[in-house]
Order: structure tokens, then sequence, then C-alpha cells
């Protein structure tokens, strides 16, 4: 590999340099959510440059606080579609650029051998056609993993509508590929992203679903075949954009998850670029942070705490409660199944409990085989007291006397205060109090249920 | 039986080597302890022995705890080990000790109720983290002979413990790891293992003698990290959160 950069450095738009593309390519990338190098753990052969750490590894945090781990560039932010939300699309006056294949080996491998990043991630906006631009995304990290000898994490986003050959031999290169959903259903996507179809989107993620089940028997028999996108896949949706209701949104993640076997669903708090009219706007409240929040919580509780959409959410009431997190809300309307005794309850019952997390469920299941368990250990095994205390018993006390009553739970729940993330406090401080607003205009009406309605 | 504190110099051979002594004459009580010098603090009803570091001695109490304590403990007691933690020294002793009176020594890490065990659990803990943060937050700066350079100034002794990671990942290339703090080094040639030098004089300023290439491709990487955010999320204290101000000092995107 050369280490010296291309001699002209002058900038016109005609002879852009790296330096020139890389900024315009970045910016239009960033609003991607996914930059997680997690999924795959690889030792570096040591012919050439790079390992995967299986947790992945976070090597900076942004302005925004997000993690950066990846070099997050689109190919190109040329595009033939015209979707009313992007910023690169085809009727916007923006500075067009496209990369190299050769630019983009360089400036990763460049990068990675610094430390600065844990491998590529590599979107596009759509040249000629999908083909065309699959080609090119196949041609860059050809080089990348055969010439460059690159054993590094490569994330490739795949491009609706291009053939399944080029799908299976970018699958074969990269660790994770994803297919964006973009919209939660059919019709927000025909609104707001004419050129694409919901067909398109979901075809390539089944196939890659399949080939992938089909990789992991080969495996088993033939231990060296190579792997098919073995850190799987993931998609993502942006929310805020069109009415659907957090009900529809999940429901559409729990089908990803068990029909597609999908790593990871993300969620985008829609951020207002274009202004355009078939779009909401934003002029005071900012992207729907705490919104984004609420799904990523209930996310989880799919994921990990054996959780159905359908008990967190129904028809009547479609969206998340603004001021407690899902887990919490499900639990005091369901008090019928609780205080549960910590020394003798499942572990799945153990897993619903609101202050109890998987891993400190797991702590006390192994705990409790050696003798009795009591707040004091439940504490240094890292449950949320606060919150947990209203919900278990320890050898059948509870830790305070408690009344099993859905207001005085709710009331003491809001006053423990829940840890929110840090830019979701800063910048919804003016829609929170908001809420706040309208919950006791609520109470006015004399509805029964204040907060759980 | 008076307490007998065995002190040593802060380094593995002078550790391993009080740990020996400490366990040769006071493995059945249990009454000692280890002290660093530099980190003395005088107790009352104390008698103080002066450790004479071996070689021998560092073998020998290395095959004991992984014989007999397992490799668990092995890799827990190692990590603690290069904490800067005063206490760690009798906290391992005492977890020996401890080993000792149970029926299955292998097991000593699970008894996390004994002080001692759950001291060094949680030191590992704490340098098994700063490990994992430096992996993630070290970077290299390519000098004019093409040598790739990083300084970093962690609180424990973890240069040790990152150089594999960066042996495995960097094989053909020649860099070098420099611990400011504890003045030792890694370093790795290429296509060869790395190894460990300490107390060699560094002169700085012949390190700061960055290629062309270099600076070129920090204008990038920053140029990058800037655009990467995006405006409308922007917040500070979450980005202090997740990256405190501290760890920012030799990270190129701060400079």
């Amino acid at each position: 590999m050369e280490k010296e950069w291309p001699e002209n450095v002058n900038v016109s738009v005609k002879t852009m340099d790296v330096y020139e593309k890389l900024h315009i390519l970045t910016d239009a990338a960033k609003y991607d959510v996914a930059c997680t190098s997690s999924g795959v753990d690889r030792r570096g052969d040591g012919t050439g440059t790079g390992n995967c750490e299986k947790a992945g590894i976070c090597h900076s945090f942004s302005a925004d606080g997000r993690c950066v781990s990846l070099l997050k560039i689109l190919f190109t932010n040329e595009c033939i579609y015209d979707c009313k939300y992007c910023i690169n699309r085809s009727s916007n006056d923006v500075v067009r650029a496209t990369f190299t294949p050769d630019e983009i080996c360089q400036l990763t491998m460049d990068f990675y051998r610094r430390n600065y990043i844990e491998g590529l991630f590599l979107s596009s906006g759509i040249l000629k056609s999908p083909n065309y631009t699959m080609e090119l995304i196949y041609t860059a990290i050809y080089k990348l993993r055969v010439e460059c000898r690159f054993q590094g994490y490569i994330h490739v986003k795949v491009i609706p509508g291009a053939s399944q050959e080029l799908i299976q031999k970018v699958g074969f290169l990269a660790d994770r590929m994803s297919v964006n959903l973009e919209l939660p259903t059919k019709e927000s996507l025909h609104l707001l992203a004419p050129h694409k179809s919901r067909k398109n989107i979901l075809a390539p993620m089944r196939y890659v679903q399949n080939k992938r089940n089909e990789n992991k028997q080969e495996l088993t028999v033939y231990k060296h075949v190579p792997k098919f996108v073995p850190a799987g896949q993931s998609t993502q949706m942006i929310i805020g954009a069109t009415p659907e209701t957090d009900y529809q949104i999940m429901k559409v993640s729990e089908a990803l998850y068990e029909k597609f076997g999908l790593k990871r669903v993300f969620y985008s708090a829609f951020v207002n670029v274009n202004e355009d009219t078939t779009l909401p706007m934003q002029i005071e409240q900012g992207p729907p942070l705490l919104r984004e929040h609420r799904l990523y919580q209930a996310d989880w509780l799919l994921r990990y705490y054996r959780f159905k959409i359908d008990e967190l959410l129904d028809e009547k009431n479609p969206n998340f409660n603004v001021l407690m997190d899902p887990k919490c809300n499900w639990a005091v309307q369901h008090l019928e199944r609780f205080p549960v005794e910590i020394n003798t309850a499942s572990y799945d019952a153990l897993l619903r409990v609101p202050g109890i997390g998987y891993l400190s469920a797991g702590r006390i299941v192994k705990a409790r085989r050696m003798g009795k368990v009591d707040f004091a250990d439940l504490k240094k095994m890292g449950v949320v007291l606060k919150r947990a205390l209203y919900f278990i018993t320890c050898n059948g006390k509870m830790m305070y006397p408690t009344k099993m009553e859905q207001d005085y739970i709710v009331r003491n729940l809001l006053d423990a205060k829940e840890k929110l993330p840090d830019s979701v406090r800063n910048m919804n401080y003016q829609q929170l109090s908001l809420f706040d607003d309208t919950v006791q205009g609520v109470v006015e009406d004399g509805q029964k249920n204040l907060y759980l309605s | 039986m008076v307490k007998r504190i065995y002190i040593c110099h802060d380094t593995r051979e002078g550790l391993f080597s009080a740990l020996y002594d400490a366990w040769k004459e006071r493995r059945e009580t249990g009454e000692a302890g280890i002290a660093f010098y530099g980190n003395l603090e005088a107790e009352l009803f104390c008698e103080y022995v002066e450790t004479i570091p071996s070689t021998q001695k560092v073998n020998a109490v290395e095959r004991m705890i992984w014989k007999n304590m397992g490799s668990e403990a092995y890799g827990r007691i190692y990590q603690a080990s290069k904490s800067t933690d005063p206490e760690k020294g009798t906290a391992i002793f005492q977890t020996m000790v401890a080993a000792r009176n149970i029926e299955q020594s292998n097991k000593i890490m699970d008894h996390l109720t004994n002080p001692a065990v759950k001291k060094v659990h949680d030191l590992s803990k704490t340098v098994g983290n700063e490990q994992h943060f430096f992996k993630e937050i070290l970077r290299f700066k390519e000098l004019k002979n093409g040598i790739l350079y990083a300084r970093i100034e962690p609180r424990h002794r973890i240069v040790e413990g990152i150089a594999p990671h960066f042996e495995n990942r960097l094989p053909l290339e020649n860099w070098l790891i420099y611990d400011a703090r504890h003045q030792e080094f890694a370093l790795h040639e290429a296509g060869k293992k790395w190894i460990l030098v300490s107390d060699v004089p560094v002169d700085e300023e012949l390190l700061k003698d960055v290629s062309e290439a270099e600076r070129e491709i920090q204008r990038l990487w920053k140029q990058f990290f800037h655009d990467i955010s995006v405006k409308e999320r922007e917040s500070d204290i979450r980005q202090k959160r997740m990256l405190p101000l501290k760890y920012r000092k030799n990270m190129v995107e701060f400079e």
C-alpha cells in the first residue's frame, strides 16, 4: 500500500480531493444510526491488518454523545431516488461527490492502523441503478479485504433492488449487512419514498437470512467454509416522520426479530433536513428523542426480557407512557402478579420486576443456591431497589411497609425519578413539561387512571 | 505471633517474591501483610521485613497459584497485581490463605463474601476495564521513520494487558506504546513478538517528529469526527459522560 496522498490539494468541484469528499460523504452518512462493531470474534491471521472483538470497540464519542466505532461514509451521495426525508434526494441541490474504491481502501487502512476506527461502514446513494451501485460497493470491499488484507469489521448497506448474486458476493466479504426498512408501514413508504417498495426491501432481508442459515449448516460440516454475514443483519426505521403509533412500530420490530432473524432494529428520531410539505415541522421541540428512547427500552424488553409487544401496548393504548418506562408501566398494571419472592420466584418472573435487569436476575438465581438472599445482597448484585421494592419480598418480607395500590406505587415511582439519557433530558425539557400539563388536565377531568391510559 | 509486614518494590518480581516469603512463613495463620516502598504506613504491633526479590520465588508462587487455584484465579490475581492500589499485595495474600482453607481451592473466586477475595475481584475488574478503555482511545501517530507511536497515561499498569491485542491487530507494523506515567514501553517489530521495556530514560522530543502523511491524516480524521455528529442531537453532558475529559489528553480528535 502506498503511503502518500495524491499531490493535487487544490479544491475545485471537478478535481475534488479526498478531504473535500470525506467532508461531503460523512455529512451525508451521519443520519444512519448503526455504528456497532459487535458480533464477530476474529483473530488476525498475521498476514494482514486487523481483528474483531465480539463485544465491539467504540473508539470515540462525537459531540452528540454517539459512539464512533466505524468509518461511516457513503460511497456516493448522488442518487436517482427522491425520498422526501433524505438530504441526498435527487431534487435537492447539494454538492455531490463519489469516492473511488482506492480512496475508500486508503482511508480505512490509514485510520485503522492509527486505532481511530474498528472498521468500515459503507452505505451509498443510488448511482445509475441499484445493481451498478452494489457492484461498486463490491469492488471497494473486495479490494479492501483481498488486496489490503483488511481483517477488521465491515458493515455494508444493501441497496434495495440489487441482484441476489451481488448480495451473495458482498455477504461473503462483509461482517454485517443491513437493509433499511426506512418507515414502518407500506403506506408511509409509498408516501415518502415513492421509488422504494416494501418488496424490494424485504426480499434481500429474507435472502440474507436464508443464506445465513444455509451457511451455518455448512459450517457445522466443513469448518473452514467462508462465513456469510457472520455478525448478522440489522435494519433501521425513521420515527416521527409519519403518523404510525408506537404499537405499530413495535409490532413491525417484533415481526422482524421473529420472522427475519434480525440482530438489531434501530430507531432513528426523525430530523427534518428538507422542510418538505409532507413532513412534520420541527421548530422548537427538535427530534423526538424521548420517544426514540422509549422504543429502545421496549426493544430491549423484546430481546432480553421475553416480553411480547401485545403485553405492553394494544390498539386502545397504542403509545408508550412518556412519564414511565415500559417495564414499570407494565408492572403497575399487573399488580396481581406481585410481589414476587426473590428466593423462590422463577427466572422469568424475576425478569419482569422493574429494577431487576437480566444480569442481576442471573446473579440472584445463582446466589440463592448458596443461601437466602436478602435486600442488602440484592443491592450488591446491582438491583435498583428504589424501583424494585414495591414488587418484591425477601424471605416473605417487604423492604418497607408498602401499599399494593396502583396510585400509591405510581406516585412513588415517579418521585424516584427515572434516569433518562442526558441528551433526552436536555433537549426535551420543554416537551416533558408540556406533557406534565396534559396529565394534570386529565386528572381534572376526573379520569380514574391518570398516568396509565 | 506478631503480624509481619513484608516490604517490597511495586514490581512483578518484588510483589511475587514477597508473596513467596509470606506464604512460606505465615500461611498457617495468615497474620501477614505486604507493603510497598514509597507507600509505607507504619502500623502498631507489627514487625517489618524486607523482601529479597528473586526469579525463582516468582516462578514458584506463580506455579503454585496456577496449579492449586486454577486459571481463573490466576488471571484475576495477575490482573489485580497490575493495579496501583497499595492494599493489593495483602488482598492477594489473604485470598491465597482463604483458598487454602476451603475444600475446592479452584473455586476460590466464587467466594465473594470473603473481603480479600472481593477486593482481588474488584481490583482485577478495575484494571480490566481500564485495559479495555485504552484499547478504544489509544491513538497511534506515524513518526518520520514509519514507526507508529502511542502515548498513554493510564492509572494502572496496563501496557502488558493491551500489547497482545495490538500485536494481533497490527502484526506487520513497527509500533511503540509508551506509558508515560509508569515509564513502560511495549515495543513491537513487524512480524515478531512484542517486548516490554521499562526504566529507560526517554527523550519525548524525538517522538514528536511525525511524518508528512500523518498531518494530512490527522486533518482528515478531525474533519470526519466533526462531521459525524448530528447537530440537532448535540449534548455536551452526554459526550462528557461517555468520554471524560481526563482521557482526552492524548487523543488526536481533541487536540
